[in-house]
């Protein structure tokens, strides 16, 4: 929970900061902050906060999807600088909301209590509301804004509704006192309208068909950095909230949500993947692929066994990784060429090597290729849904991957197989730029090749 | 002796990642050497081989390291009669395949001959991985270096098209072989393949589980109707990943058929799965054939060719399976599959080099358009002679011997697919003269005949060492027979268990 502290505190200085030289330091203070908070997230909690175990405990979970979305969040910022150079009087303020938000996921980590995830989730979403307008002089990113904020508002809705359910029939907030009387009652009307409620709210918040429809649209408007960390930490947050809620609270009444779930995430990767082949935007693409990402998540809740949080955590590093990677190059694209279509990719391969390789293996890695962590991940979950006897979800889930390999392998071949026309920008890649991408080959490969380390890193 | 195989391995992953970031202009020598230094390796280990093991698995050279905890598998590589084989076929194609582009200039040289040695690593991790995953992982690692060769340095903009549709099919196919495993695996509790053979599935899931498994081979090999990525990815490639892809590549799918499918699936092959394949492999010897005798295009002839003569390796591979099943122990097709493989790796590598000596004369892929080079290039038109007699299956050639004794083991499980399946010598003849006749003998454009060159020295080096092959395993056949022996008698007796 220090870490909470820690970044809570660094998103007050970053704010703070834009009342200098025009927000130039807000990235560098966010950086040495996320810093500091990886470093703390390793350290043992303080026991001062042992007092507040009913709203929110620091548990051996909560740490590792903590350090993880810092992990991620960090290396976003990194990329900040290029991305965000357009905002130039904004930058403050953009940082502080990622960090803000950010907060929020952590707060979702660590949830014992329903009230305690509402605020986690709305702390989470109403920053990126704002970031996904951040381009104010594009109508495109003022659609996304109000889109993602209308929708949002009505996951909001669905959630307060299941939430007020759920207290009406179990009496309590608290998630061991639901799962008790849910265990009690499992047939009581009430507390399963709730947890369906509940479910569809945060089926918004990760993306899961049939409530996927803002995502390409917001995805697309919004700017390219802002959807890296939408499709990635936020992604994380929401994915760990669902599970918890539902494996913990609403465990004992699985049988009256699952099939609901499995409907969800039969859509979600049948549509995904087929809006996904004809789509002729990068960004548009990678929305939609990252739809069909919370389908293949979503197959955890298929057969639930003791390393079921630790497969959620490595297909979700994996997944954050490999979307940091591919965002590498489509920040880069887009501010280059302003543009993001297939065609603008045209010979990144011989212009910018490093990017092109650190894209090609981020996509391959979430087509689930071997030696990519991507590859370890599916294993992970197909094996836990063929262990728990829904072979039907992962035939589903097979002919998803078969689809989406086409769509990667339309930007990889943009990359690699086509010339570039008409372009005369010789700007190159910060070494930054080059760092990160680097980063990202060797921790997507070294997870591929050596499973185990992450467990290592992780402290699992 | 057990770091010979790791080194075996681990050279060309060295080699590739050396030319990746080092732009020599040098770049296809030290391809070669390290080709070479590859050949070598496997050389030694044959000489100290143990041909007849007395033990019943006969794994040799075994190494074993941890991999994961979590995920029950090991890295895990042992070399037996089967993977031997087929380390020697890899290990002396790699070095030809690298020699014959040394005429061609290539662009990006060093990232094309960092693609082979990546090729050849993946390739020797799927010949010789002794678990399910690694041998997943392997398989898929061929995929990516083979796919980027055939699209960056491939003919014609079609290519990308066809590229594309290749890794689509081969990617699904090995999805499917995923999943398969993984449900081996569940019932198995690890990916050993001793453990995978002991899984006790009952003959309801094998039978899914070996037509999950099987889409996966039956793609690579290719078996009709899966054959549709075949022919395009073979013309459109470079000729070099053509020869990569039918000489090599697809024997890792007759290999995964021999240690993968049968022990793990004998139930289903005993039953009607066994006999559908054969059904489908017999029509893809005589429809490959047919479609050949019509081509006038010299990689789609070849690539239509290769498809009826791996029809007839898969046909006996599975017609001794289900003899096994239904009669008692009988693994002569497997012999004969091991051999032949061998023989077509080495004759199809020959073809392809020919078709492409061919297109560089006449500056076409069309039968039609070309005559007459027999009396410009006599070295050639012998050389291309010899490999075209093993291709066809001529006694004395190596192309015979294998042909026999799968057509002898299909016609222990039945007369009218041997008469089916024996069609393919007669019109492998047919549409195998019909191409030596029209290029070499027929009437040709006198003005770039006189222009015609006689092949070059390493033209004559690839082809004349290719050419030692066919002939040399023609006469004397019998060590590799021997070789393969105890291997493939462990994996058929430990179907019937």
């Amino acid at each position: 929970m220090s870490v909470l502290i820690v970044l809570f505190l660094t998103a007050i200085l970053v704010l703070f900061s834009g009342v200098f030289e025009k927000g130039k330091y807000a990235r560098y203070i966010g950086i040495l902050g996320l810093i500091i908070g990886l470093a703390t997230s390793f350290l043992p909690d303080c026991e001062f906060f042992a007092q507040y175990k009913s709203m929110y405990e620091y548990s051996y979970n909560a740490e590792l999807f903590t350090k993880i979305s810092v992990a991620v969040t960090l290396l976003l910022f990194f990329l900040g600088g290029f991305a965000f150079s357009n905002h130039r009087s904004h930058q403050s303020e953009l940082y502080a909301l990622m960090l803000f938000a950010l907060c929020g996921g952590i707060v979702l980590f660590g949830f014992q209590n329903l009230v305690t995830l509402f605020i986690g989730i709305e702390i989470l979403s109403i920053p990126l509301y704002v970031m996904a307008g951040a381009n104010k002089t594009d109508l495109r990113s003022t659609e996304a804004s109000m889109k993602y904020f209308l929708m949002g508002a009505f996951a909001t809705g669905f959630l307060l509704f299941g939430v007020a359910l759920v207290y009406g029939s179990a009496g309590s907030f608290d998630l061991y006192e639901i799962h008790d009387f849910a265990y009690n009652n499992p047939k009581n009307l009430m507390l399963i309208m709730g947890a369906i409620l509940m479910l569809s709210a945060l089926a918004f918040k990760v993306s899961l068909a049939p409530f996927h429809m803002w995502s390409p649209d917001v995805y697309q408007g919004a700017p390219s950095l802002i959807t890296a960390f939408m499709a990635s930490v936020v992604k994380i947050s929401g994915f760990f909230a669902l599970f918890k809620l539902m494996t913990i609270a609403f465990g004992g009444i699985a049988g009256d949500w699952i099939n609901i779930l499995g409907v969800f995430i039969i859509l979600t990767l049948l549509l995904a993947n087929v809006m996904g082949l004809v789509q002729t935007n990068a960004k548009r693409m990678l929305a939609y692929s990252s739809v069909s990402h919370a389908g293949y998540i979503a197959l955890i809740f298929f057969g639930i066994n003791n390393f079921s949080t630790y497969i959620l955590g490595y297909y979700l590093f994996a997944y954050s990784l490999a979307t940091v990677g591919v965002f590498i190059s489509l920040i880069w694209v887009e501010k280059i060429k302003k543009e993001t279509s297939f065609t603008a990719f045209n010979g990144l391969g011989k212009r910018e090597p490093l990017l092109a390789v650190v894209s090609t293996i981020s996509m391959l890695s979430m087509a689930g290729i071997p030696l990519t962590a991507g590859f370890i991940g599916k294993l992970g979950i197909f094996n836990q849904a063929i262990g728990g006897h829904y072979e039907f979800l992962v035939l589903v889930a097979v002919l998803g991957s078969a689809l989406s390999i086409a769509y990667y392998l339309r930007l990889i071949i943009a990359m690699f197989f086509y010339k570039e026309d008409n372009f005369h920008n010789t700007e190159r890649a910060s070494i930054t730029y080059n760092i990160v991408s680097v980063v990202i080959i060797l921790a997507l490969v070294s997870m591929g090749i050596v499973p185990d380390l992450f467990a290592k890193i992780f402290g699992l | 002796m057990s770091y010979l195989l790791l080194t075996l391995l681990l050279l060309p992953l060295v080699g590739s990642v050396l030319l990746f970031f080092w732009k020599s202009s040098s770049s296809k020598y030290i391809a070669l050497a390290f080709g070479f230094a590859q050949m070598f390796i496997a050389f030694y280990m044959l000489g100290n081989f143990d041909f007849n093991p007395t033990v019943d698995a006969p794994l040799q050279y075994e190494i074993t390291y941890p991999w994961s905890s979590y995920i029950k598998s090991s890295f895990n590589f042992g070399i037996d009669g089967m993977s031997m084989l087929m380390v020697l076929l890899t290990n002396i194609l790699v070095p030809i395949i690298t020699l014959s582009s040394f005429n061609e200039s290539k662009g990006y040289p060093n990232s094309f001959y960092a693609l082979i040695l990546l090729m050849q690593f993946g390739l020797l991790g799927v010949f010789t991985s002794l678990d399910g995953l690694l041998f997943y992982v392997f398989w898929e690692v061929t995929l990516i270096p083979i796919w980027l060769i055939a699209g960056l340095w491939g003919q014609e903009d079609k290519r990308i098209k066809f590229t594309t549709k290749f890794f689509v099919y081969t990617f699904v196919g090995s999805l499917f072989m995923l999943i398969g495993l993984i449900y081996v695996y569940n019932h198995a509790a690890s990916f050993a393949l001793t453990d995978l053979y002991n899984a006790n599935l009952n003959v309801n899931e094998q039978t899914v589980i070996f037509w999950f498994i099987f889409f996966a081979f039956a793609v690579k090999l290719p078996v009709f109707p899966f054959h549709t990525w075949q022919p395009d990815t073979y013309t459109y490639s470079p000729t070099q990943g053509s020869m990569l892809l039918s000489g090599i590549m697809l024997k890792m799918a007759v290999y995964g058929v021999m240690r993968y499918l049968l022990p793990i699936t004998p139930l289903a092959i005993g039953g009607i799965s066994g006999e559908i394949v054969i059904i489908l492999s017999v029509i893809g010897v005589i429809y490959g054939a047919l479609i050949a005798m019509i081509s006038t295009d010299t990689k789609r002839l070849i690539a239509y060719s290769s498809l009826s003569h791996v029809g007839l390796i898969v046909a006996g591979i599975f017609a001794s399976a289900v003899v096994t099943m239904r009669v008692g122990l009988d693994f002569e097709g497997a012999q004969g599959a091991m051999i032949q493989s061998f023989a077509h790796g080495i004759n199809v590598v020959g073809l392809f080099y020919c078709a492409d000596i061919l297109y560089k004369r006449f500056k076409t892929r069309d039968i039609r358009k070309m005559g007459g080079l027999a009396k410009v290039a006599p070295k050639f038109a012998i050389l291309f002679m010899i490999i075209l007699l093993g291709a066809t299956g001529v006694p004395l050639t190596n192309g015979f011997i294998g042909e026999f004794i799968l057509l002898k083991s299909i016609f222990s499980y039945n007369l009218i697919m041997t008469v089916l399946a024996g069609l393919t010598l007669i019109l492998a003849a047919a549409y195998m003269l019909r191409f030596y006749g029209k290029t070499m003998f027929g009437k040709g454009d006198d003005a770039v005949l006189a222009t015609t060159k006689d092949i070059s020295s390493v033209e004559f080096t690839v082809l004349a060492s290719l050419s030692v092959f066919v002939i040399v395993l023609g006469v004397f056949p019998q060590p590799v027979i021997e070789m393969v022996t105890s291997s493939v008698r462990f994996i058929y007796s430990s179907m019937l268990n």
